[in-house]
């Protein structure tokens, strides 16, 4: 009995042991493959490309066209779909079969860059030679460029120059006027006796309370420990009262729940939802459904203690990185690189609606006809990029989020013990 | 006095019939919602009000027809059931061998065998799925349907446990009768106690039928992005990521009423012998 338990387990540990060296040595492989001296592009190579389901189509046209312009080696490219926000736990699951060549949102780069899967792009003096990073840096918007970069190195390609929240409202009901403070906006959706729809307890969406009270982020020290700028207590406790006290006042028809909900209010019959805060991925289905009367605009502005003050938000990007196992890291940068130049960023801009980070792209009149786009990178610009931020960030922030929006008799002081709590759970002490 | 107690009675009952009312009402719930709303026309994700307003046959089309891109639910229905039917064959088999062996047949291992069956199959499932991964890897199966029915059935020997305990219930005098009348172990196995042992067989086909249709974590780190090969299980949670939820929800809902229906038609199929094997008398034929 003893001894076939003790072979079972010596049989087990000897193929663990062995499956484990079997993995690193592939890796070695791998990098010394990766460390050859200057750029041919490798002949003979196939790479797998992720891009999420509505772009699958228009990336293999893109990949193609790429194809064409290196006619001279052969090349074949295979595009999966590969919905973004799950990229990073199908990659870390086992990045042999990962996407060479990957779409993913920038929330994730933290878990990407932990586990060394991203190939950084090549720097002007590396040794594939070529300065991708020099390019992009030029070429696309800094704050797109910032949510790129890890420690000083530029780790992936931007592709979008958004991957936010904006304010979408039916004109028939809200104003342009309307939209321009919340106040005004949740007035002419009582009026209309229609909700308005954001997820507050989302830290995603939830951070925007704290931002507009004057709450930066400031990337994490060398233990992984989210940190802040030098906020005025006083100032961000005073954006919270003023949000909580306004979700309060219009309790009847603030709802706070999931942004689908906001595009299924519009489709609705009759129309449920007079506004709301939706991300841009909604935008090309939203749009659809509300036709003449789709408005779209920045957030819009929120009275704290007698001045309308902007809401800031959190903004985050679509970006491409190549995957550090990939066999083939030259093809795959120069394809990435590609696919993250001005002349795709148009092409998605014109067939998906997504905004541009190139700045060239971004002046062009199919981006400036796009409303939702416009009003995305609008808002780009008063937001804080998804950079760099704690795992622990975002159940707190959702937490503060749901206790505005469902304590009640809030006061100031619960408001500040919980914002207190907030910071000390982000902080994870 | 009879008078009082039927009035007593009565108002037990009454008691008794809302309290059960009320735990079948929540109970039903949320799968006549579904149904419900699998069959809504209007709207996109979700809508305010329990009760569509208008009905078609939209979705069930939609989630047959719209196999572009990253959905493929036919693609996935197929693909879960292979792999359902495989798997259901080869563990029945294997549970019920397992379990006649361990029942009928003496031999110096038995208890020990037993004893390690019953430890191997404490360990909660997904503890080894990591080093199934890797296994299936050097192997070069990971991202194949055989990497599913491999990891579905393989083990199932080990659920031996109730099939034995019901073996253990019919005589030895049959078996000794037929070894007598000149058959060998083998011929026992298939020719008595099998067709004496429907419903413990219908109970084995139905859980490892069922398995695959269910099953979501193993799928999802075997298959990985490999999204031809899903099973319905993946598949449809793939349909609720960021950017599809909002057009494919309903989709998601007529794909999750589309799911029962296999496993439905087989258990009515199969209820009949259900019956018949447990009202089967024992030693009198």
């Amino acid at each position: 009995m003893k001894k076939i338990i003790a072979l079972l387990l010596a049989v087990l540990m000897l193929a663990s042991v062995l499956a484990a060296c079997g993995g690193n040595k592939t890796t070695n492989d791998q990098k010394t493959t990766a460390s050859g001296d200057v750029f041919q592009g490798e002949d003979n190579v196939t790479l797998l490309v992720w891009a999420p389901e509505a772009a699958v189509e228009l990336t293999q046209q893109l990949c193609d066209q790429f194809k064409s312009e290196h006619s001279d080696k052969n090349i074949t490219i295979d595009v999966k779909p590969q919905e973004e926000g799950d990229v990073a736990a199908q990659i870390l699951n086992d990045p042999s079969v990962a996407g060479d060549v990957f779409s993913f949102a920038c929330d994730q780069m933290n878990r990407l860059d932990k586990s060394k899967v991203l190939d950084p792009v090549p720097k002007a003096d590396d040794k594939l030679g070529f300065d991708y990073a020099g390019e992009v840096k030029e070429r696309d918007s800094e704050p797109s460029v910032e949510a790129a970069t890890m420690k000083g190195e530029l780790l992936a390609y931007p592709e979008t120059g958004e991957n936010g929240y904006y304010l979408v409202y039916d004109k028939s009901v809200v104003s342009d006027e309307d939209a321009k403070t919340l106040e005004g906006v949740l007035a002419a959706c009582r009026k209309a006796g229609r909700k308005f729809n954001m997820d507050a307890g989302n830290g995603f969406y939830s951070c925007m309370f704290m931002f507009t009270g004057g709450l930066e982020l400031q990337g994490l020290n060398d233990e992984g420990v989210q940190q802040f700028n030098k906020y005025d207590e006083e100032k961000v406790i005073d954006s919270l009262e003023a949000f909580a006290n306004l979700f309060h006042e219009y309790s009847d028809i603030f709802q706070s729940d999931n942004v689908d909900k906001t595009g299924s209010g519009f489709a609705q019959d009759p129309r449920s939802v007079a506004a709301g805060i939706d991300g841009s991925w909604n935008a090309a289905t939203v749009k659809s459904k509300l036709g003449d009367d789709y408005g779209a605009a920045k957030l819009p502005t929120i009275n704290i203690k007698g001045t309308d003050t902007q809401i800031i938000s959190m903004s985050g990007y679509k970006l491409i990185g190549v995957n550090a196992q990939s066999k083939a890291p030259y093809t795959a940068h120069a394809l990435a690189n590609y696919l993250a130049g001005e002349k795709c960023q148009l092409a998605r801009a014109e067939k998906l609606s997504w905004s541009p980070s190139n700045k060239v792209a971004v002046e062009s009149e199919v981006v400036k006809a796009n409303l939702g786009s416009m009003a995305c990178l609008e808002q780009a610009k008063n937001a804080l990029p998804q950079v760099n931020i704690a795992d622990t960030f975002w159940a707190p922030m959702g937490t503060l989020g749901n206790y505005l929006v469902k304590t009640k008799d809030i006061t100031r002081d619960g408001i500040k013990t919980e914002f207190n709590k907030t910071i000390t759970n982000i902080k994870d002490e | 006095m009879i008078k009082s107690y039927k009035i007593r009675r009565v108002i037990t009952n009454i008691f008794v019939y809302i309290l059960l009312g009320g735990l079948g009402l929540i109970w039903i719930s949320p799968l006549v919602y579904l149904v419900l709303h699998s069959f809504r026309a209007e709207g996109l994700a979700q809508v305010d009000y329990l009760i569509p307003k208008s009905y078609s046959f939209q979705n069930y089309i939609d989630l047959f027809t719209v196999t572009g891109g990253g959905t493929n639910f036919p693609r996935w229905f197929l693909n879960t059931f292979i792999v359902a039917i495989f798997s259901c064959i080869i563990s029945t088999l294997a549970v019920m061998m397992v379990s006649y062996a361990f029942s009928r047949l003496r031999f110096k291992a038995r208890k020990p065998m037993i004893n390690i069956g019953m430890i191997l199959g404490m360990f909660p499932g997904f503890m080894t799925m990591i080093a199934i991964y890797y296994l299936l890897k050097a192997m070069g199966l990971t991202q194949t349907l055989v990497a599913l029915v491999i990891c579905y059935s393989a083990g199932a020997g080990l659920g031996y446990q109730i099939s034995k305990g019901f073996f253990d219930t019919i005589p030895r005098a049959l078996d000794e009768a037929a070894t007598i009348d000149g058959a060998t172990k083998n011929q026992i196995f298939w020719k008595i106690i099998l067709p004496m042992s429907k419903p413990i067989i219908v109970y084995t086909v139905l859980t490892s039928f069922i398995g695959p249709w269910t099953d979501f974590i193993l799928a999802k780190i075997i298959m990985g992005s490999k999204i031809d090969n899903y099973t319905v299980a993946i598949g449809l949670q793939n349909m609720l990521a960021a950017g599809k939820s909002l057009t494919q929800f309903k989709m998601f809902l007529a794909g999750s009423v589309v799911v029962a229906v296999p496993i439905t038609i087989l258990f009515l199929v199969m209820q009949r012998y259900y019956v018949e094997g447990v009202t089967a008398g024992g030693v009198k034929g």
